[in-house]
C-alpha cells in the first residue's frame, strides 16, 4: 500500500440546510413588486403586502409553472404572468380570475419569514418543521438608530463551492495571515448547540495593504458567532493608530445549488462621537471596502479549491473536525441530531509558533522590498 | 440522509481520532461538572463538554442563557483552573501525536 495521502472529496448532501437564512434588507423588497432570490435549488419570490408583511414563496406557480417573479402584486396576492393566478402569502392560491372556482389543492411552498435588524429571514427545512422562532438572531440594540450607519448591504454569487468552506474559516486561523494579512495573535472557538463562534485579536500585516485586516497601524478584535447554518454576525473593535471604531459586519448567504451560493455581507458602523455625518461616512465607506476586499480574498481561494472530507491538519491549526461535526446538524433530520454535534466544544488554538515564524518572515519581506528600493517607504 | 459522506473508509477513521483521541477526564473543583480535555501545547487547550456537565457549571448557568446571547464565548473560569491543576500535576499530558 502507498503511504501516498489521498484527498477525499466525498459527497456533498442531497439537501440544503435546516435554519434560518436572510433574504436581505428587508426595505429592499418592500416596494410592492415581486422580487426575485435564487435560493434552495429553485428560485423565491418575495413581495409585501398590503400591511406591510413580507411574504417568500416558492417562484414557479403551480399552475403551469410560469415565473411568479415577473409578474405583479394585485392587492395582498402575486399574480402569475402567465395565466393571473394570484397567490397569497399563506401559499394559497386565492383567485383564478377566469375560474369558477381554485382547485383545493391549489397551495404551494411557502416559507415562514422574520424580520430582525432590518433583515428579511427565512425558515427552511426539507422536513418540513415549523420555524424555530426561538433561535433567530438576536437583535442588535442601536443599528438602525441615529447611532450606527445604515447597513451596506452587498451580494456576491459563488459558483463551483458548497457553502461549507465559508464555514471552515470560523475555524481557520493560519489563513488570516496568509489569505487576509494579518497576525492573528489569540484565536479561540466556540461551539454550542445551533452557534459557532470565533473569537480572534489581530495586528495587521506591515507588508500588506489589501483587506481589511492588513496595515501596520490596524489591530483588531473580533467576536463572531454564527447563528445557525447561515448567519454570522461579526462585532468588530477596530484600532487604527489608537482610533477606536465599533462596526458590526453581518457575513450570511443562502445555497442556490449542490456546490453553489450567494454570498450576501452588510457593515454597520457605530457613529464615533463627536465627528460630523461626512466623515463617518467616509469612515464607513473605507471599512465597507476592506472587508468587502477580505471576502473577494476568500473568493478568490474558494473558486479555485477541491473539496476535502479528510482534512490533514497540524497542531497549530484550529478545530475543523469539531466545527464540521457542528455544521452537520443542520444536514440531518431532527431525529438524527446526534448530541455530539450541539454538544460546548472549546478550542483555544496555540498560535506562539505561527507568530514567531511570521514576524520573521515579514521582517524579511521589508528588508527584501528596502534593497530593493531603498528610496521606497518601509510601507506601502 | 446522506450528509458530506466521506468516500474513504479511513476518512472516518481520522475523523475519530481527531475529534476523541486523547481527551482526559477532567472533574471541576468548584462543582460536579466533568470534561474531556486535551493539550497538544502549553497554549493549546481543546475542552469537550457533554450538556449534562454544562447543566452542572454553575458559571453557566448564572449566565444570561437567552439564547443568541453574546457571552457564549467566555469559558468557566473555575473549569479553566482545574484544567491548569490538571496539568501542573500531570494528569493530562501535554504534546500531540502527529498532528491529533
Amino acid at each position: 500500500m502507498s503511504d501516498t495521502r489521498m484527498l477525499d472529496h466525498g459527497s456533498t448532501p442531497l439537501r440544503y440546510a435546516r435554519g434560518w437564512h436572510c433574504l436581505g434588507l428587508a426595505a429592499d423588497f418592500s416596494d410592492g413588486k415581486p422580487h426575485a432570490i435564487h435560493g434552495f435549488g429553485t428560485k423565491l419570490v418575495v413581495w409585501a403586502d398590503s400591511s406591510g408583511e413580507l411574504n417568500v414563496l416558492d417562484g414557479f406557480c403551480r399552475h403551469m409553472g410560469g415565473d411568479l417573479t415577473q409578474g405583479e402584486v394585485k392587492g395582498d396576492e402575486v399574480a402569475c404572468p402567465f395565466h393571473d393566478w394570484q397567490w397569497g402569502g399563506d401559499g394559497r392560491c386565492k383567485q383564478i380570475p377566469y375560474a369558477r372556482r381554485v382547485p383545493m389543492r391549489a397551495r404551494t411552498k411557502r416559507y415562514e419569514t422574520a424580520v430582525v435588524n432590518g433583515q428579511l429571514m427565512i425558515w427552511n427545512d426539507p422536513e418540513g418543521s415549523a420555524a424555530d422562532r426561538d433561535i433567530l438572531p438576536p437583535e442588535l440594540p442601536g443599528v438602525l438608530t441615529d447611532e450606527y450607519t445604515p447597513w451596506s448591504w452587498h451580494v456576491k454569487e459563488i459558483n463551483g463551492s458548497h457553502c461549507r468552506e465559508l464555514i471552515d474559516n470560523v475555524a481557520d486561523m493560519a489563513h488570516f495571515y496568509y489569505v487576509h494579512f494579518a497576525f492573528p495573535t489569540s484565536f479561540r472557538n466556540i461551539f454550542e448547540g445551533h452557534t459557532a463562534t470565533q473569537f480572534m485579536e489581530s495586528k495587521g500585516r506591515p507588508d500588506k495593504s489589501e483587506g481589511g485586516y492588513s496595515g501596520e497601524d490596524s489591530t483588531l478584535r473580533s467576536e463572531a458567532t454564527y447563528y445557525g447554518p447561515a448567519y454570522m454576525i461579526n462585532w468588530l473593535e477596530v484600532d487604527y493608530k489608537g482610533f477606536v471604531t465599533e462596526v458590526i459586519l453581518i457575513n450570511c448567504h443562502i445555497p442556490t445549488g449542490p456546490d453553489s451560493f450567494t454570498l450576501q455581507y452588510a457593515i454597520s458602523v457605530k457613529k464615533p462621537e463627536g465627528i460630523d455625518d461626512k466623515t463617518v461616512d467616509y469612515i464607513a465607506d473605507a471599512y465597507t471596502k476592506s472587508f468587502g476586499d477580505g471576502f473577494l480574498q476568500d473568493v478568490a481561494i474558494w473558486e479555485n479549491k477541491v473539496a476535502v472530507q479528510n482534512p490533514l491538519l497540524c497542531e497549530e491549526d484550529g478545530p475543523v473536525y469539531q466545527l464540521r461535526r457542528w455544521y452537520e446538524q443542520f444536514y440531518v433530520d431532527v431525529a438524527d441530531v446526534r448530541p455530539e454535534m450541539t454538544d460546548r466544544f472549546e478550542f483555544e488554538v496555540d498560535t506562539t509558533r505561527a507568530n514567531e515564524y511570521w514576524h520573521a518572515e515579514v521582517a524579511e519581506n521589508l528588508a527584501k522590498r528596502a534593497a530593493e528600493d531603498p528610496a521606497a517607504p518601509a510601507e506601502v | 440522509m446522506a450528509s458530506f459522506e466521506p468516500r474513504d473508509p479511513a476518512t472516518l477513521e481520522e475523523q475519530r481520532r481527531y475529534l476523541r483521541d486523547g481527551l482526559v477526564d477532567v472533574a471541576c473543583d468548584a462543582c460536579a461538572a466533568r470534561v474531556g480535555v486535551r493539550k497538544n501545547s502549553e497554549q493549546h487547550t481543546s475542552i469537550q463538554w457533554t450538556l449534562q456537565s454544562v447543566a452542572l457549571c454553575k458559571v453557566f448557568a448564572a449566565r444570561d442563557q437567552t439564547p443568541g446571547r453574546r457571552d457564549v464565548h467566555r469559558s468557566c473560569p473555575n473549569m479553566m483552573a482545574s484544567v491548569d491543576a490538571a496539568v501542573r500535576d500531570g494528569d493530562v499530558s501535554v504534546g500531540a501525536v502527529d498532528g491529533y
